[in-house]
């Protein structure tokens, strides 16, 4: 294992885990947090400024918030391995509906399937069906929380992260720094670029330690549209 | 009586060795260049990985780098990278990272294993032996305790399958399926002494 590999792991080995819990639910917990932090929200960034007054934007990117009561998306992500040169895109959609209900659905070029419904969660892949109890994990809570501050526009006083925000003519730039060390193990930032105009999240970049990372873009939003009850049943 | 019969033809039958039936014969050259795992193209995964009661599903990358070193990076479906290995070119392991819930001795061994055999590592010391058994060829190399195989058709005209064994136990089983062995669409690893089961599917990319 080289240096920066055994830094890593000696950092990775004082993290606690939840006990009695098992490693592939301990992933899946990981995968939640990846997925779902990321729809709460770049080092200076190219083309922005920083904002100059946080308190308004604080309070309209909560009021703004406030009124979507269901957004539908396409996205489109991207997974780029910085030092190996290479990048993987795959596609699909997202759903959301107040209060707490999400579905996103990878469908090219793979099938992969996440809900979740009233504190319990779906992952769905080519292979099997995994149902899990959000409450029964200290971490899954967090994810929770973290997914209700961002549909709620509360990230901005979330303790999960400290947050700057910048802008530019069309969009507000927020970069999400983890507070916590289970988070930090995962991610140095989690920036969104949300659209001045309705205050929806355009991007989502998933900056990780090892400077590989993930960028979601959504396409042809909806807001405010009819969501039927039964995408997110399970 | 009956019973302990039976329970003395099952435990004869666990000890009962898998290559017993071998039968030692010389090695065809042509047949190992044309047959033997020499790794794998660069391709993406679609991977999942069955361990006890654990499921775990992502991308796989198997990068064949410039220097003919393997990189191997299996991350979730969202992008979080779950583990990035390396065979530097002379076959050597190297863990780049691991994700701490894998970052475990026995789990790190046992993927290295696993993915040596798939890209053909224990066959490049050659000192090939050949046995027939059946309707198959085996190609096997010594590795401390263990013997890697490739099991070919007696025309040799495919490759049926990769294992590693024991003296007298399969120990692992890799299928390996499409039209090119370095480009495989794709792969599937069974442990015979415990539960795990490793799926490979082949992503055509957007």
């Amino acid at each position: 294992m080289d240096n920066r590999g055994a830094r890593r792991n000696n950092k990775l080995s004082s993290v606690r885990c939840q006990p009695g819990a098992s490693v592939g639910y301990r992933l899946h917990t990981v995968i939640c947090l990846v997925l779902f932090s990321s729809f709460s929200a770049m080092a200076q960034h190219t083309g922005y400024k920083p904002i100059e007054n946080p308190n308004d934007f604080k309070k309209q990117f909560a009021a703004e918030s406030e009124r979507v009561h269901t957004i539908t998306s396409n996205f489109t992500q991207e997974k780029v391995l910085t030092a190996l040169t290479e990048k993987i895109t795959s596609s699909g959609q997202f759903w959301f509906s107040r209060s707490n209900k999400i579905r996103l659905e990878y469908k090219k070029p793979f099938s992969y399937v996440m809900i979740m419904n009233d504190g319990k969660l779906l992952v769905r892949d080519d292979q099997k069906e995994t149902r899990i109890n959000v409450n029964s994990n200290k971490l899954f809570q967090q994810v929770n929380r973290i997914i209700v501050d961002c549909v709620q526009g509360t990230i901005l006083t979330s303790k999960d992260f400290t947050t700057r925000v910048f802008e530019n003519e069309k969009t507000y730039l927020l970069e999400m720094t983890p507070a916590s060390k289970t988070l930090k193990d995962f991610f140095l930032t989690i920036v969104l670029v949300v659209e001045r105009a309705d205050y929806s999240v355009t991007s989502i970049r998933m900056n990780e330690p090892t400077g590989d990372y993930t960028i979601m873009t959504f396409r042809e939003k909806k807001l405010n549209v009819p969501v039927p009850d039964a995408v997110f049943t399970f | 009586m009956r019973f302990l019969l039976f329970s003395t033809l099952v435990l004869l039958a666990s000890c009962a060795s898998s290559y017993k039936a071998l039968k030692p014969i010389p090695v065809d050259q042509a047949c190992v260049l044309k047959r033997m795992p020499v790794g794998l193209a660069t391709s993406w995964f679609d991977a999942s990985v069955d361990v006890m009661e654990n499921h775990i599903s992502g991308l796989l990358l198997i990068k064949r780098m410039p220097d003919e070193a393997m990189r191997l990076v299996f991350t979730n479906e969202a992008g979080i990278t779950y583990f990035d290995f390396a065979f530097d070119p002379s076959g050597r392991f190297k863990v780049h990272y691991a994700i701490k819930q894998l970052n475990r001795k026995a789990v790190i061994r046992t993927l290295q294993t696993d993915f040596e055999l798939l890209l053909g590592i224990p066959f490049r010391q050659g000192n090939l032996q050949a046995w027939r058994m059946g309707n198959e060829v085996f190609y096997g190399v010594q590795q401390k305790k263990k013997i890697a195989y490739f099991i070919t058709t007696p025309d040799c005209a495919s490759l049926h399958r990769l294992e590693w064994a024991s003296k007298r136990k399969r120990l692992v089983t890799a299928v390996v399926a499409g039209n090119s062995t370095s480009t495989p669409d794709s792969v599937q690893i069974q442990h015979h002494t415990f539960n795990m089961h490793i799926r490979l599917t082949k992503l055509e990319k957007e």
